[in-house]
């Protein structure tokens, strides 16, 4: 890369923080197209890029939310044994799969992410605090404070065999694609373990830099983290999501989806065409 | 430990990680604008063995290239997660929270296995 095009990726993986943090999705979905469709990047140098730039926003977000105790920890480590391991498995198919193919599953995780946004306009609590002895074996059960409706919300996990096989296939996709894959990861926790929203965003969060240091070291030793790339990545996308977070509390939240989701689905759909040969 | 302590271990480990390695990988960018990624802060011979050759670090750190020292932000950062997994097995072990500590103990061994282990 000459020294005008790692200032370019610089400024468009800032952008891609930015925009990532007011649509609520990570900086590294968004960063892979931009990388290959703008700047001709090899979509393995793109991935290896992204998923160090996965280790930085998710770090620094967990980081505050450990401290207000959104985290359920516990949760989080007995999950990390799934993702970890599909995380492994996924760096290592993406070295034998056609790079076309990783653009098809790339679109199509934005474009779930995007529908995600749509869908889970309403947060409810959890209804269900029955513990089966399986969540009850591993403690998956706890409270957290919910700020907004000033008082602690208690919690169980519930159907934990298919969160943790959920939590396997979204490890896959993070060590596949380079990707965080928080969309997935909150899928299981929120969908299939009927953990409160918060506590599955704050937890899928804490989980996405481990799951992404699993196959980080895999690109790594791959050759596929060159630091031309890997570091105007993680510098702009991290400087970006801080900017992103910051704005984020002064807008209203409904109108801010609004405005981001049709750039989720435009980026999805040309990276979807883009792996079926019809790129725009 | 108790769990408050916990918390604050877990998350002091995230936030010194990812700051010494923004600075490094910045201190590294920022000298590259200067000489260029191979180039050489103190005047010694441009490396010659690749950007994503990891295994040359220790004499691009020497040489003062900044190739070597946005790597080493690089490792740093992947390390981060790794240590707040090392740290928690043994804040579990220290509660004698034996599951839990058995559990964060078989995630610290893939993310090794990972690490070292595969290519």
């Amino acid at each position: 890369m000459t020294i005008g095009a790692d200032i370019g990726i610089f400024v468009v993986s800032l952008l891609a923080g930015v925009i990532g943090a007011l649509a609520g999705v990570g900086g590294g979905i968004l960063v892979i197209p931009a990388l290959t469709i703008l700047f001709g990047v090899d979509i393995r140098l793109a991935i290896g890029a992204s998923i160090v730039s996965v280790i930085a926003t998710s770090s620094g977000a967990a980081a505050a939310y450990v401290r207000d105790r959104m985290t359920d920890m516990r949760v989080g480590m007995f999950l990390e044994l799934a993702t970890t391991t599909g995380a492994v498995a996924g760096a290592l198919l993406a070295a034998v799969v056609a790079p076309a193919l990783l653009y098809v599953l790339l679109g199509v995780v934005l474009l779930f992410s995007a529908l995600q946004q749509v869908l889970r306009l309403g947060e409810e609590l959890p209804a269900d605090l029955h513990v089966s002895p399986i969540a009850k074996r591993l403690r998956l059960a706890g409270s957290y404070p919910d700020a907004r409706l000033g008082a602690e919300v208690q919690y169980a996990a519930q159907r934990v065999p298919l969160g943790f096989v959920m939590m396997a296939g979204a490890g896959l996709v993070s060590g596949l694609l380079g990707i965080g894959s928080g969309a997935l990861k909150v899928l299981a926790m929120d969908g299939a373990m009927r953990l409160p929203m918060k506590v599955s965003s704050a937890t899928s969060n804490f989980m996405i830099g481990v799951t992404a240091a699993a196959s980080a070291g895999i690109y790594l030793g791959r050759g596929d983290v060159d630091p031309s790339i890997a570091v105007p990545v993680a510098l702009g996308v991290l400087a970006g999501a801080t900017i992103g977070a910051r704005i984020l509390p002064r807008l209203s939240n409904r109108a801010v989806r609004l405005v981001f989701l049709p750039v989720l689905v435009a980026v999805g759909a040309e990276t979807l065409l883009r792996g079926l040969g019809v790129g725009l | 430990m108790n769990p408050e302590r916990f918390r604050t271990l877990v998350s002091g480990i995230l936030i010194v990680g990812v700051s010494l390695s923004a600075t490094l990988m910045l201190v590294g960018f920022a000298a590259s604008l200067a000489v260029g990624w191979e180039g050489s802060l103190v005047g010694a011979a441009p490396g010659t063995s690749g950007l994503a050759d990891f295994g040359s670090m220790g004499q691009s750190l020497l040489a003062m290239r900044p190739v070597g020292i946005a790597q080493l932000g690089l490792v740093v950062l992947i390390a981060t997660p790794v240590l707040r997994v090392a740290a928690s097995c043994a804040a579990f072990a220290l509660e004698g929270d034996r599951l839990y500590a058995g559990i964060t103990l078989a995630v610290l061994a893939i993310l090794l296995v990972s690490l070292f282990g595969l290519r």
